[in-house]
């Protein structure tokens, strides 16, 4: 059941991200981070304490809120649209994004034996799935929110899997920082652009 | 108090922090942002023969190491001559910084990067610099991306870059944990390698992952990016350098050396091949820079043949190059009220700018290497080792200096041509005749007599034990 319970999980994980990679309208995109960072949670605490399994989704929560913040302060949310007609652009990243995923899940047992043994198949397919699909958004946008949530998916999947491997409370403490800095990055170029347009 | 990390790390971060307070105040803020790296450069110089001090009948004992979670910071005495490096450079861009419309974060953030440069060297286990490096990265944003434009697309590829480097550094870490005791697993090794070296060619921005270097230098003020970059060139290579040294698995790498030589050169080829065809000069700033990396990396790929030397001989000149074209630069961005620098606009320049315009060309030629210039005693030696490597070697070096000197050449004709410009009566101001003069003379000087330059940072090599021959 358990195991049920957290590959359902992983897939919500990744289906927020790819719902962040595909559409562009901020109300859900933030939402989508929400849903992301919060199931990274059950996937923690099976590595480690209650305390630290935190950590990482209650950063990602302050992240989103800092964001949610700068985003009504320059009136950017909107209520949510569900049926906009798909671009080609959005087909695109779609489809990208899915191949990246199924690709990745097909030579996850490979990936796991030959590089990562220790780390169990759900929680590296999440990690590195997170990965790809940071990667896809850095490559495939300039706006300034995307491209903090690109970074932000990108880092929490590479932290994912990192805690898997070694955990160093410095290193949960700096990455703290990295992501609440990254946040403050993303609201201060969403700002600029506002400013810049309006002018 | 008494501790080296508190002196040289957190209480400049704290103070650089506390500048934010004094925006308001800028002269004040300008003049605390020049004279706590000054103090904290001689501090530096004064303790790096020994921990104690025996000043005024007391005695100073300062401790070397303080523990964050766990985790030691060491700054040792030995290792201060590399922190008063630093701070020298701090000191040196902050003191100009007033006269040129920087960033009003300039000088408080240019502090606090400063340290953070300085953990990067020093944290335990060093690896975990790689996080810091980032944090650096997202800090430098204020700096870079000036207020009342977009965010563009090269602080955005910079910060995709300095964002993915991270974790390659990271992993190649645990990846050969243990290597020491397992010799024979090869796999390993070349693994870990990879994604070492890949994790620097990202954050140096060296070829072919370098299209954030031009793209950044024209999008950002002259002297903010000279100073960001200046520091992280040298923070990196003495990074890599402690890689090297901490690291017998990597270089002991068969032929590793040569994938160095390979990489240096093509920066060298790429750098001049690129500035040829580029008709803005903030971007061939951002193309200097890349062929210094390339030099840099010559310089360490060639350590069996004293490169440790030579990339010591060249830090003080290199550094002192880019802070005169940062500075020749500024004054012309200044003078002529544009942030563009079209090879169009600058045409006539000499006659209309003729101290910066001298300062621009001298700071120019002493980047490529011209004789009696600064940079060229160390240049020459590289030049020289080249010539004894394969014809490969020998022809993407030729050809990179060579696309520099058609880069001067084209823009020294560029800037004598008659103008047509509406700016042509406008005159420079008369009192930068003195600076610019003792600039110029300090590049010969230092061209003819380079142990001046080299001799503060000649003990910076103790710290390498493991590279010494």
């Amino acid at each position: 059941m358990t195991e049920v319970f957290q590959s359902l999980v992983v897939y919500i994980a990744l289906l927020a991200a790819l719902l962040n990679l595909v559409r562009r309208q901020w109300s859900l995109n933030l939402i989508a981070l929400v849903v992301q960072f919060i199931c990274l949670f059950p996937v923690l605490q099976a590595e480690l304490p209650l305390q630290l399994a935190l950590i990482q989704p209650f950063t990602g929560l302050m992240v989103t809120l800092i964001l949610y913040l700068t985003l009504i302060s320059v009136g950017g949310i909107e209520p949510i649209d569900l049926r906009p007609r798909p671009t080609s652009g959005e087909v695109f990243r779609a489809l990208a994004g899915i191949f990246l995923i199924a690709t990745l899940r097909t030579f996850l047992p490979q990936i796991q034996q030959a590089v990562f043994p220790t780390i169990p198949l759900d929680h590296l397919f999440l990690s590195l799935g997170l990965i790809l699909i940071g990667i896809l958004q850095l490559g495939t946008i300039r706006e300034p929110l995307y491209l903090a949530i690109g970074l932000l998916t990108f880092l929490s999947g590479f932290e994912l899997l990192y805690i898997a491997l070694e955990f160093s409370f410095l290193l949960a403490a700096l990455f703290v920082a990295v992501n609440l800095l990254l946040a403050i990055v993303g609201s201060f170029f969403i700002v600029k652009n506002v400013e810049s347009e309006t002018e | 108090m008494s501790n080296t990390v508190i002196i040289w790390v957190v209480l400049p971060i704290a103070l650089g922090l506390g500048l934010i307070l004094l925006q308001k105040m800028p002269k004040l803020s300008t003049a605390l942002a020049s004279l706590i790296p000054l103090v904290l450069a001689l501090l530096a110089l004064i303790f790096s023969e020994s921990l104690t001090l025996q000043f005024l009948g007391r005695r100073f004992i300062l401790a070397d190491s303080l523990t964050v979670f766990g985790r030691t910071i060491e700054i040792t005495a030995d290792q201060l001559r590399m922190i008063a490096l630093l701070y020298t450079l701090c000191f040196f861009w902050n003191l100009l910084g007033r006269l040129f419309d920087v960033s009003q974060w300039s000088d408080s953030l240019s502090l606090v990067i400063t340290s953070l440069w300085v953990s990067v060297q020093f944290i335990n286990p060093f690896l975990y610099s790689a996080v810091i490096i980032e944090l650096i990265a997202l800090i430098s944003v204020p700096l870079l991306s000036p207020r009342g434009t977009p965010a563009k697309a090269g602080i955005i590829r910079f910060l995709s870059m300095q964002t993915i480097a991270m974790p390659l550094i990271l992993l190649s870490g645990w990846m050969v944990a243990g290597i020491e005791t397992s010799p024979s697993a090869q796999d390993l090794v070349l693994r870990g390698a990879l994604l070492v070296l890949t994790g620097f060619i990202l954050w140096a921005g060296v070829f072919p992952l370098h299209s954030w270097l031009p793209m950044l230098t024209e999008e950002s003020h002259p002297w903010t990016i000279s100073f960001l970059l200046t520091i992280m060139q040298i923070s990196i290579a003495l990074f890599f350098l402690k890689f090297l040294n901490q690291y017998a698995w990597l270089r002991n790498i068969k032929d590793l050396d040569q994938v160095l030589k390979w990489v240096g050169a093509l920066c060298l080829l790429s750098a001049g091949v690129m500035a040829v065809f580029q008709r803005n000069l903030s971007r061939v700033l951002g193309y200097l820079y890349l062929a210094e990396t390339g030099y840099i990396v010559l310089s360490i790929a060639s350590i069996q043949q004293g490169g440790l030397e030579l990339f010591i001989l060249s830090l003080l000149p290199r550094s002192f190059a880019f802070w005169s074209l940062g500075f020749a630069l500024s004054a012309l961005r200044q003078e002529m009220d544009s942030d563009r620098f079209d090879f169009s606009d600058l045409s006539g320049l000499i006659w209309r700018y003729p101290l910066i315009s001298i300062l621009l060309l001298a700071s120019l030629l002493n980047i490529i290497g011209l004789p009696l210039f600064a940079l060229f005693p160390s240049k020459r030696v590289i030049w020289s080792l080249l010539t004894g490597e394969s014809l490969l070697y020998q022809l993407f070096g030729s050809l990179g200096l060579l696309g520099m000197i058609i880069l001067f050449l084209r823009l020294l004709g560029v800037m004598i041509s008659p103008s047509n410009s509406a700016m042509q009566d406008k005159q420079e101001n008369p009192i930068i005749l003195v600076p610019v003069m003792l600039i110029v003379l300090t590049m010969v000087m230092a061209g003819i007599f380079p142990h001046i330059f080299s001799a503060p940072v000649q003990d910076l090599l103790v710290t390498f034990q493991n590279l010494l021959p």
